[in-house]
């Protein structure tokens, strides 16, 4: 099946696969993607041409309700909530991203170490994961947030180790069955050098696995990003991230509760978004057989 | 008696695990910038009040005399004074546990009553299209909702309407239990929500790996009702990865204790965390967080227990903690 799609690849070009490809996803993943697309251009467009005015200068009365002027309300200082909740989507999507960038990097490479050369470092490498993996999530925040201080890079710490030591394992475990197949065993005979196999032959069968975990990942990423800014230790004002304003929309929630609704909503739709996307990822990649009792 | 050959091993690797995170958390705490004394005591202590401070928490001595002495001192349950309120930090701990542990075990209760029932359901009814396509929408809604945003939409709505229940009057349940366990109601209904729809994922996927085994479709050929097949089949064999998620879940209602405490002003161990972040008490973050990872470790280490003694294949090669 591989072989049919790079051939026909091969014919088109990499835009047209890539299109095909995500064509080629269900119709719930489908919508998931587009959702994300619509978050993420009109967060880029908030950013780039300013769409929906500037995020901090104060436009009008305070606590306004939404309307055509301010379509999102106005916020305790009057300012306009739109530009802000853009700027809270780029903020939590790109953080988050980046941070996953980082902890697929890092547990791809300690899982395959791990998986594939085992041993006294793999043992060592999965004790550590151990460790990290015996820390709640938030209370890991907690931690990094007191020894690095509230900040972006308190955020970025925490969700790097609150995700690595999960990925790194499941990393780990597909590498360890890749490894027991007999094409690896063939490399080895023919005298094919670690490296070489470690990445061109067990990265490429483990490559859906890492799609989904990461995928995954991302969700959490957004889960602790949104928690500890809205404890107070992640993004600080004048930024903006969908934690932050969710927090400060606490404050006026009986009197303007869209400021609470919006950043709350547009967050659990992004990560419902991903959580699909990963669902059907895993469906393609690891697919099972289902039977009923009929 | 399998048992026996595993436990000693798994034993071991928890206490490495333990040890790994209490180095884990000492060197965080120890590597803030500054002076420990002069963090502590603040910028109007003078030289002879850091110098007897130092002596005190033991700084005259070596990196590993001081871990080993902090290590020492906690597991006797001296976990040193609050820098905040010069209170024994255990005491302080103490006095909060009952309304964590409350809140965690009615989250947990909630979780088995609805997330497993839920998951079978899902499970036996895989292929025929619609409801699992409900289950599978409504169990992701679940874990896509931040407790914080639900929490915060909670408190709305009952500040907001009048629903019969109110937020934020906290009776706390060591002096009434039944008005303490009203009050942590919606808390608790919060928190579950999350590891609800992850244990009714789990459970419906181990269903639908054992209803494609072959013992199944030879009880089905052999005409036993289908609720039997389901209670004495399936679910025996499903619960073990249900069992294992138990573990995940207690950690994960531990961290999530710590933002719903924080939404609904609940005075539990997850507030005070916050609290003492916000007071830069690092004498009580080394303890809170010790405390949350040591309820993590031991109740891994007694589900695999438990999971040992229901499932006799696992082995030695299966006792990693799945998640």
């Amino acid at each position: 099946m591989t072989a049919v799609i790079r051939l026909e690849g091969r014919r088109r070009g990499v835009l047209r696969r890539s299109w095909d490809y995500l064509a080629s996803f269900d119709g719930l993943a489908k919508t998931a993607m587009w959702t994300l697309a619509v978050l993420f251009t009109a967060a880029l467009l908030g950013r780039l041409f300013g769409l929906g005015g500037s995020p901090t200068a104060i436009v009008g009365p305070r606590l306004a309700a939404p309307s055509l002027a301010y379509p999102a309300g106005t916020d305790s200082l009057g300012r306009s909530l739109l530009p802000r909740l853009l700027e809270g989507v780029m903020t939590t999507l790109l953080l988050s991203a980046v941070a996953v960038l980082l902890t697929a990097v890092i547990a791809t490479l300690c899982g395959i170490i791990a998986g594939y050369r085992g041993g006294r470092t793999g043992g060592v490498i999965m004790r550590v994961g151990d460790i990290l993996y015996a820390f709640p999530a938030i209370v890991l925040a907690i931690l990094v947030a007191a020894v690095v201080g509230p900040g972006y890079i308190a955020a970025l710490c925490s969700i790097v180790l609150v995700t690595v030591p999960l990925m790194t394992r499941m990393v780990g475990q597909a590498t360890r069955l890749v490894a027991q197949r007999d094409f690896i065993t063939s490399a080895v005979i023919s005298g094919v050098s670690t490296p070489v196999i470690m990445t061109r032959h067990v990265l490429r069968n483990i490559s859906g696995t890492i799609a989904v975990q990461g995928t995954y990942a991302l969700s959490v990423a957004i889960l602790v990003e949104g928690g500890l800014s809205f404890l107070g230790y992640g993004v600080q004002l004048p930024g903006s991230s969908l934690g932050l304003l969710v927090q400060e929309g606490t404050l006026y929630m009986v009197k303007a509760p869209w400021l609470i609704l919006l950043p709350g909503i547009i967050l659990v739709i992004a990560i419902l978004a991903i959580n699909l996307i990963g669902d059907s990822l895993r469906d393609r990649f690891e697919p099972r057989e289902a039977r009923s009792l009929e | 008696m399998r048992l026996l050959h595993w436990l000693p091993g798994r034993l071991l690797s928890a206490i490495v695990v333990l040890l790994g995170a209490s180095i884990l958390i000492f060197a965080a705490v120890r590597s803030l910038p500054g002076d420990f004394a002069q963090i502590v005591l603040g910028p109007l202590s003078n030289e002879e009040q850091r110098e007897q401070l130092r002596q005190s928490f033991g700084f005259d001595r070596s990196l590993p005399e001081q871990y080993l002495l902090w290590l020492g001192n906690a597991a006797r349950g001296d976990f040193g004074l609050s820098l905040a309120s010069q209170q024994p930090v255990l005491d302080e701990l103490a006095s909060r546990l009952p309304v964590t542990a409350l809140l965690a075990g009615m989250a947990m209760l909630v979780t088995i009553a609805i997330g497993i029932p839920l998951g079978v359901y899902a499970g036996t009814h895989a292929s025929t299209g619609r409801g699992s396509a409900a289950a599978r929408i409504v169990s992701t809604i679940g874990i896509s909702f931040p407790e914080f945003v639900l929490g915060c939409l909670v408190v709305f709505l009952f500040s907001r309407f009048d629903l019969g229940l109110s937020v934020g009057a906290f009776t706390s349940p060591t002096t009434d239990f039944g008005r303490g366990v009203v009050s942590l109601l919606l808390p608790a209904l919060v928190l579950s929500v999350f590891c609800v729809a992850a244990t009714a994922r789990t459970t419906r996927d181990a269903v639908i790996g054992v209803l494609v085994e072959p013992h199944i479709a030879a009880s089905v050929a052999r005409g036993e009702p289908k609720g039997f097949i389901i209670r004495h089949h399936v679910l025996r064999n499903a619960l073990i990865p249900v069992l294992t998620l138990t573990a995940t879940i207690t950690a994960y209602l531990l961290g999530g204790a710590v933002i719903v405490e924080r939404v609904f002003n609940v005075p539990g161990i997850g507030s005070y965390l916050v609290l003492a972040l916000d007071r830069r008490d690092y004498t009580v973050i080394q303890a809170g967080v010790l405390l949350a990872t040591a309820v993590f470790v031991i109740a891994s280490l007694l589900i695999d227990v438990l999971t040992g003694l229901v499932d006799p294949r696992v082995s030695v090669a299966k006792k990693g903690r799945g998640a």
